[in-house]
């Protein structure tokens, strides 16, 4: 499972750093860093990455494979 | 997909104010029947399934929000070029012009005056331990709060909220209250047409950054006033809904409030609860751009959908138990009541914050809500209450 983030799209509502903090974070700023970036999500985060997906409210972040 | 079936019928009106008052045994109904429902009353079809909403939302090329929005025609072509009805490029030019100074980020320097107002008010209102939680509380954060923000001149005030009542009225189907709208409407983009002109904005609020934008040649005189008015309309009634509502249901639900009083840390999703259980805008329209399916369902190109958020918010097919409140929910987040996808609310960071900010300081010092006397504000999209007397208990 990977996740394709749109930074284009976010607006750092951090909705998915909530369900999901060891995925999503977001830094001083408020920008997103996401942590698996080009990479499969690894089995363990992978429930909670599809549930902070699954808030983003812009649907800036999408569930692939 | 295959289109397998045609979309029922459904003859009755969901905008009496018999309807209004009680939508949820309508939606029920109409989730029953099928993914896509033909209103005949209305001339949509109702999308009142969480999976299909969900859908409709994401999928903005096809369902499309310019003339789609209102139920009917004078109110989609008075909205017409706002960032609500608007789409494709245009849309995310207007919405990338204002909603960045609406982002989380942007509002953090609010934070501390919101939660500094909220807790001024609610210590006051527990001081009185009777007061109106729609007029002395719901109300009074939003109005303290976002005129300024947006930039509103003084003058002109007294009317917002009869405005936005009747900017909401005005999207429903054209029955009277529609009707009754229209004329305030009318009222309300005169007066934002005069603001821009003017200029009569306060400095350094999100309107001056509307005016600088036009005069550094981002958007257009006549896109000028859409934005005003697209930032006005909705920020108010909204947010007024969901505070009146969290007090009337942790009144009603008292081991709610206190898990919430126990752990504070709840609050940000008891806010996606409410909003899930008592969704402030009850639905939006959209308009099929080509011959599409909805959950198998055809639906001609040129036909308008309704979205249904409230009864999405409260499908069975998604939510366990899905008309019990329950702070604790899971899922809570995935309520729609806020849209989704490329219209998603560009304003829940603040509506976020002020809930928050009102029921963190109500959660320091009130054990019980008692309440007497509630009274519904009747609107075509808005569900609220214009009332909800309330008594409150408190520690010592
Ligand atoms: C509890 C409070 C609120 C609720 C439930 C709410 C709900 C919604 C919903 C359902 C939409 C989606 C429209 C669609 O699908 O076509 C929306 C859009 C929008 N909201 Fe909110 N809203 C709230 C508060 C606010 C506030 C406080 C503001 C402004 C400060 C605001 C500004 C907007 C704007 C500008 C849009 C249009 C976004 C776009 O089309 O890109 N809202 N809101
Ligand atoms: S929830 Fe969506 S908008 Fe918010 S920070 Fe995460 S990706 Fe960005």
């Amino acid at each position: 499972m990977k996740i394709e983030v749109d930074y284009k799209r976010c607006e750092g509502h951090g909705l998915c750093e909530d369900q999901a903090p060891d995925v999503f974070e977001l830094d001083d700023e408020g920008d997103l860093i996401y942590q698996f970036e080009g990479q499969d999500v690894p089995a363990e985060h992978q429930t909670a990455a599809a549930r902070g997906a699954a808030a983003c409210p812009v649907a800036a972040l999408r569930v692939v494979q | 997909m295959t289109t397998t079936e045609t979309a029922p019928t459904y003859s009755g009106d969901i905008y009496t104010d018999a309807a209004l008052l009680e939508p949820y045994e309508d939606y029920r109904a109409l989730r029953e029947l099928s993914p896509a429902v033909w209103l005949e009353k209305h001339g949509a079809y109702a999308v009142a399934r969480y999976d299909e909403a969900r859908a409709v939302l994401m999928d903005s090329d096809t369902f499309r929000s310019a003339n789609g929005i209102a139920l009917n025609e004078p109110a989609n072509e008075a909205i017409l070029g706002c960032t609500l009805a608007s789409d494709g490029e245009l849309h995310a030019h207007l919405r990338q012009v204002v909603a960045h100074r609406l982002t989380p980020r942007a509002l953090r320097p609010m934070k501390d005056l919101v939660r500094e107002r909220a807790d001024e008010l609610v210590a006051e209102l527990v001081e009185r331990k009777s007061f109106d939680a729609v007029a002395d509380l719901a109300r009074a954060l939003p109005l303290s709060i976002v005129p300024d923000f947006i930039g509103w001149p003084q003058e002109g005030r007294e009317h917002l909220l009869r405005w936005a009542g009747a900017n909401f009225d005005s999207f429903g189907p054209m029955n009277e209250r529609a009707q009754r709208a229209m004329p305030q409407c009318g009222e309300m983009a005169a007066f934002g047409a005069e603001v821009v002109r003017t200029g009569n904005v306060l400095p350094g609020s999100l309107g001056a950054g509307v005016l600088e934008a036009r005069d550094k040649g981002e958007v257009t005189t006549e896109q000028t006033m859409m934005l005003m008015l697209d930032y006005l309309a909705p920020s108010l009634d909204t947010t007024i809904s969901a505070v009146g509502s969290a007090i009337w249901l942790f009144s009603q639900h008292p081991d709610q409030w206190d898990l919430l009083r126990e752990d504070p840390s709840l609050i940000p999703n008891a806010v996606n609860e409410i909003v899930r259980i008592e969704s402030p805008i009850r639905a939006f329209g959209r308009l099929a751009n080509v011959d599409t399916e909805i959950g198998g369902v055809p639906v001609p190109a040129g036909s308008r959908v309704l979205v249904i958020y409230a009864s999405a918010n409260r499908d069975e097919r998604k939510f366990e138990r899905p008309d019990e409140f329950d702070v604790t929910r899971r899922d809570a987040v995935h309520q729609l009541g806020f849209g989704l996808g490329d219209h998603g609310c560009a304003g829940q960071g603040l509506a976020r914050m002020e809930t928050e900010s009102l029921l963190h300081a109500l959660a320091q010092r009130v054990t019980r809500f008692h309440v007497g006397e509630t009274e519904r504000a009747l609107n075509n999209l808005i569900r609220a209450f214009g009332t909800v007397q309330v008594t409150v208990d408190t520690e010592d």
